[in-house]
């Protein structure tokens, strides 16, 4: 390529690949053209790797401690709740100098997201951060991009246990279930008949809270007041099919008194089916939910108790793990400890992960303290 | 027939054009763009609905459409996973595959050729179907502790060359082999061209229309083979909405949704140039929308462009400029399949254009 | 063209001969019976199947389920009695809903006007999808594909990563598609009032007439001077503003606005118009069947959920239904080619 592209200092010479077609290119990259299209948020993708690689290659005694790069992808883009993530990432990335850049699918899409781990692990980042949606489908790229000494986190959903170093877990299953039917007593201390809508047959992260909810309501003598009923429901997080499902969930369960899902589509929309019903003050829909999508139903006293964390910080604590990871400070070992800037110190658990155990509670109190 | 074929050439080579284009682009885009083993590497991606789209090319130039191929793909993963789990080794697991994909093509095929149904319909209900078949089979977990054996086929490489790749050219070179040079091809273009015309002329429309369908279920199987070999996972919801970007590639390649046209070439180079577009964007990391947007406005521009080309030179030029596409001829090709004398109206294959 | 525009003359061409009206009428009741017929079999099985399937409040929470569903069937029925399809249904009603809602943060006084808003930007949308297939003549499967992406990523562009909630949007919105008059939903009324109107249109009026014309046979209306480019032109720019009006009652009923808004609509859509039995070659069928399809969707999502079935069920039964529509389509349609090939002789000898 033509010398004046930054592509030249990407150090490439340190891996065996196989350039082709150079001549050719010659003559369209320079035009001048070549830097044009870099979408980092920044625009300093490729720079920052250059720097990181350098200074890494130059290896001058210090290591480097900034200017790496990350590459996040969640889900899929354009979903409010990743879109706080991704500002408690760039957040966390600029008080530690590095360059942070943000992609993936526009819907959720294993095989999609596969593809996009694949072109991040082409551009030879420092570290990569994924909130997996098939964590077993994703493990085979993974474990490639830590063969190169790239390190990966996982955060949000959980990738296979030896395809990431570490797992960020805002709360951990059983403590969502917990807080889920704690919340749902909070609508009604008297208890009754419970409900699931999960988004699909194959949401691991949905199976497993579901699977520990069932478990505390038949073991745990807190919940004694609650039955759940047999079959679950699942609306594939979509606002209309879980509107549907509630009004269908009232109608076969008379004596129903909570609607409890995972997903935050489904329990808004359940929210609003059960006052749309006339049904208000009878049953009440609790789960995960972000504040702002049930601020209504707060007010006008549908709902009195749902839960979340803090998606913000949350991104911003999985960059300052991937920044640690990098540096060496942090390893996946159990036991481990680091600290994340202005959210604290965390010590990694069992099996790599980092939960933190942060559920964020909301009530008509204090719904209006958040903004997301 | 000459301006036919040239328009075909013409249609290819702008693909190649559009290739070269968005490889200059995607290497302008990012620095790890132009690498031999990425540019392979980055091919994997496009195998799995490459073979769709290959099957769906087979039913498509008979002038039919199916919409289930991805779900039946999920059959085929969930199946392969349920197999493997009671002990079942490789080859009667894959043949079983294979065999289990092609029958539920089949099905599609009968129910469109044998009792004369719109193919859309049917598969749009096929597709339901096989995708709870798929839920019912795979139950709601994740399978993923497949053997080395199983996933050799989808996820290892040959130097540089993912096995996949060879196996999707090894597909392509069979696939242009039997649409030029065998009686099922020669009998499938002359069905799409016109089945009333083609039944008449002693093509037997009704089987031909069946085993497009068998392939093209045979070719999802194949294409659940390499995914539990790429992903080493099987879901239930494996592949599930990818059938649009199938659709987009076989449109893209140059084949007529009203069937009789249509190449196993075109059919590659759109692969390739949707591979090259996504492969660089990514690389570029722009993001999942702006790409849908992208993609769907190729789509658009690149078959509303030769068309208004046409339009202008008619108009202007005088000259007989043959359209890309034609128009959908569906409900004239049900009416003369059924009745005869409405065939004497109106041929398909001679109607450049319907909206 | 003048020709054309008296109404007999295009039933006429329908279905050529004498008597097209009534003849046509007859084949519209037979599809309209078997979607009938099958729901009333549905419906039976559940009550006798589930406990609480037969009551009043159930019956309510189907046809409400069934509402918006409708809405937009009807509107690609419109397309689809072209012999055309529009698959980018869904995302029209994502981005009419999403910058409807996005406009009536800032203008939150525009009130019905902001209904009016999302109309006027399905049938913007719906013009562009007409004039790439009416007036570009490209297959419409391959130019909604198109569309589809298009649309949806003009939403996701235009969302930019954020999403409209229920407190941020006029209040009278959830009012409206909560509320009720006479015990009826809103939302059922909205829908019966678009299917009242668009069966009158279709029945009774020169443009309806001719929609039939052209998707019966385009060759046959173009050779008797129907504006078939416009018409079909026409088609795609009614459905796309009644997509708009399905994608702001849809906003309304659920309250938060995300940029997948009503996605992959396009095939659940679908389903109910071919369930509903209108013909996907074109020329045939009702929206009143229509409505019933919608219904025959959501009485098969209530009564899975009622009977306590794993909600997998669902999409094979769906789908089964919709290859039984079909084929009880079929045969309809073949009795039909037989009457239309007696009505010819009798107009060739008359």
């Amino acid at each position: 390529m033509s010398p004046r592209t930054p592509s030249d200092a990407v150090p490439t010479n340190q891996f065996s690949r196989r350039r082709f077609g150079a001549v050719a290119l010659g003559g369209v990259a320079g035009l001048g053209l070549a830097a044009c299209g870099v979408s980092s948020k920044d625009g300093a993708g490729s720079a920052g790797a250059a720097a990181a690689g350098s200074s890494g290659a130059a290896g001058s005694g210090s290591a480097p401690t900034s200017g790496f790069t990350l590459l996040e992808t969640p889900k899929w883009t354009g979903f409010p709740y990743f879109e706080q993530a991704r500002i408690g990432g760039e957040k966390a990335a600029k008080e530690l100098a590095d360059s942070f850049t943000y992609a993936g699918a526009d819907h959720p899409d294993s095989s999609l997201q596969t593809e996009t781990l694949q072109n991040f692990l082409t551009q030879r980042p420092s570290a990569i951060l994924v909130a997996a949606i098939d964590g077993d489908a994703i493990a085979p790229v993974l474990k490639k991009a830590r063969q190169q000494g790239i390190k990966v986190v996982s955060f949000e959903g959980d990738a296979a246990v030896d395809a990431r170093d570490v797992f960020c877990n805002p709360v951990g299953y059983e403590l969502i279930a917990t807080t889920e039917l704690d919340c749902a007593l909070l609508n009604d201390p008297d208890g009754g008949k419970v409900a699931f809508v999960a988004a699909s047959p194959t949401a691991p992260n949905h199976t497993a809270i579901i699977k520990y909810m069932r478990e505390h309501i038949e073991n745990d003598p807190k919940y004694a007041k609650l039955t759940a009923i047999d079959d679950v429901q699942y609306a594939n997080d979509d606002d209309a099919t879980s509107y549907n499902v509630a009004v269908n969930l009232m109608q076969a369960h008379p004596d129903l008194k909570f609607i409890i899902s995972p997903s935050s589509v489904s329990v808004p929309a359940a929210a609003r089916a059960i006052v749309a019903s006339g049904r208000k003050g009878k049953v009440y829909a609790t789960g995960q939910t972000l504040p702002n999508s049930v601020k209504e139903f707060m007010k006008d006293g549908s709902m009195k108790a749902s839960m979340m964390w803090d998606p913000q910080e949350l991104g911003y604590i999985a960059v300052y793990a991937a920044h640690h990871l990098i540096t060496g400070d942090l390893t996946g070992e159990e036991g481990a400890t680091f600290e994340a800037g202005s959210a604290g110190k965390f010590t990694v658990g069992k099996d790599g992960e980092i939960v933190y155990k942060k559920p964020l509670v909301f009530t008509p109190d204090n719904i209006d303290d958040f903004d997301f | 027939m000459t301006t036919m074929r040239s328009v075909l050439v013409r249609w290819e080579t702008l693909l190649v054009v559009l290739i070269v284009a968005a490889m200059a682009w995607s290497a302008t885009l990012s620095p790890y763009y132009f690498y031999l083993d990425q540019i392979l590497g980055s091919t994997r991606f496009f195998i799995i609905p490459g073979l769709m789209a290959l099957g769906l090319m087979m039913v498509v130039i008979q002038g039919e459409i199916d919409i289930s191929l991805t779900s039946t793909l999920a059959v085929g993963t969930t199946l392969a996973a349920t197999l493997q789990a009671a002990g079942w080794g490789l080859v009667p697991t894959f043949v079983a595959i294979i065999v289990v994909c092609a029958l539920l093509g089949a099905v599609n095929g009968i129910l469109v050729a044998g009792y004369g149904l719109p193919s859309l319909a049917v598969t749009l209900g096929t597709m339901g179907a096989y995708s709870g078949l798929a839920y019912v089979i795979g139950g709601e977990q994740g399978y993923s502790a497949f053997p080395d054996s199983f996933t050799w086929l989808g996820g290892s490489d040959l130097g540089i060359v993912p096995v996949s790749l060879i196996v999707f050219c090894l597909v392509a070179v069979t696939a242009a082999v039997t649409l030029r040079s065998t009686v099922f091809g020669r009998f499938s273009y002359a069905i799409g061209a016109g089945a009333t015309a083609a039944a008449f002329g002693g093509v037997p429309v009704r089987r031909s229309k069946i085993v497009a369908y068998t392939l093209a279920g045979a070719l999802a199987g194949l294409g659940a083979l390499i995914w539990i070999g790429q992903y080493a996972s099987a879901r239930a919801d494996n592949a599930d909405g990818g059938i649009l970007f199938v659709v987009t590639a076989v449109v893209l390649g140059g084949v007529s949704i009203n069937g009789g046209k249509g190449t196993v070439l075109g059919v590659v180079l759109s692969l390739f140039l949707l591979g090259t577009l996504s492969n660089g964007l990514g690389l570029a990391n722009v993001a999942g929308p702006t790409q849908t947007l992208i993609l769907g406005t190729l789509l658009v521009v690149s078959v509303a462009g030769p068309r208004l080309y046409a339009m202008a030179r008619q108009r202007f030029g005088g000259g007989q400029g043959t359209p890309q596409v034609s128009g959908s001829g569906d409900p004239g090709r049900r009416r003369s399949d059924t009745d005869p004398a409405g065939s004497l109206s109106k041929d398909p294959a001679a109607e450049p254009a319907r909206p | 063209m003048t020709a054309g525009l008296d109404p007999r003359h295009s039933v006429g061409i329908a279905a050529p001969g004498t008597g097209g009206r009534s003849r046509i009428g007859m084949a519209l009741r037979v599809r309209f019976l078997g979607v009938a017929i099958f729901l009333v079999l549905l419906w039976t099985v559940f009550s006798i199947s589930a406990d609480n399937f037969l009551t009043g409040g159930n019956a309510r929470a189907i046809v409400f389920a069934a509402a918006v569903l409708t809405i937009a069937a009807v509107g690609e029925a419109l397309v689809v009695l072209t012999g055309n399809l529009d698959l980018s249904v869904g995302s029209t009603m994502g981005l009419a809903a999403y910058i409807t809602a996005d406009v009536s943060i800032g203008l939150p006084g525009l009130n019905v006007g902001l209904v009016a808003l999302a109309v006027l930007i399905g049938a913007a949308l719906g013009a562009l999808n007409g004039l790439l297939v009416a007036w570009l003549k490209i297959p419409s499967i391959v130019a909604t594909l198109g569309t589809m992406s298009i649309y949806r990523g003009l939403t996701y562009v235009y969302a930019d990563g954020q999403q409209i909630t229920s407190n941020e949007v006029p209040s009278w919105f959830g009012r409206l598609a909560a509320g009720a008059v006479l015990g009826i939903p809103n939302l059922v009324l909205a829908a019966a009032a678009v299917v009242a109107v668009v069966a009158l249109v279709l029945r009774h009026t020169v443009a309806g007439r001719m929609l039939y014309a052209v998707g019966s046979n385009i060759e046959a209306a173009r050779f008797f001077g129907l504006p078939s480019t416009r018409v079909v032109w026409l088609a795609y720019v009614a459905g796309g503003a009644i997509a708009g009006l399905a994608g702001f009652l849809y906003a309304a009923q659920v309250g938060t606005v995300t940029v997948v808004l009503a996605d992959g609509w396009e095939l659940q859509v679908l389903a109910a118009a071919v369930i509903g039995g209108v013909s996907i070659w074109g020329g045939s069928g009702s929206v009143i069947g229509v409505a019933l399809g919608a219904v025959v969707l959501a009485t098969i999502q209530n009564g899975l959920i009622l009977l306590h079935v794993q909600a997998y069920w669902q999409l094979l039964i769906q789908g089964v239904a919709i290859a039984l529509a079909v084929a009880v389509d079929a045969t309809v349609s073949r009795r039909e080619v037989a009457m239309n090939r007696t009505r010819r002789r009798v107009a060739v000898t008359a």
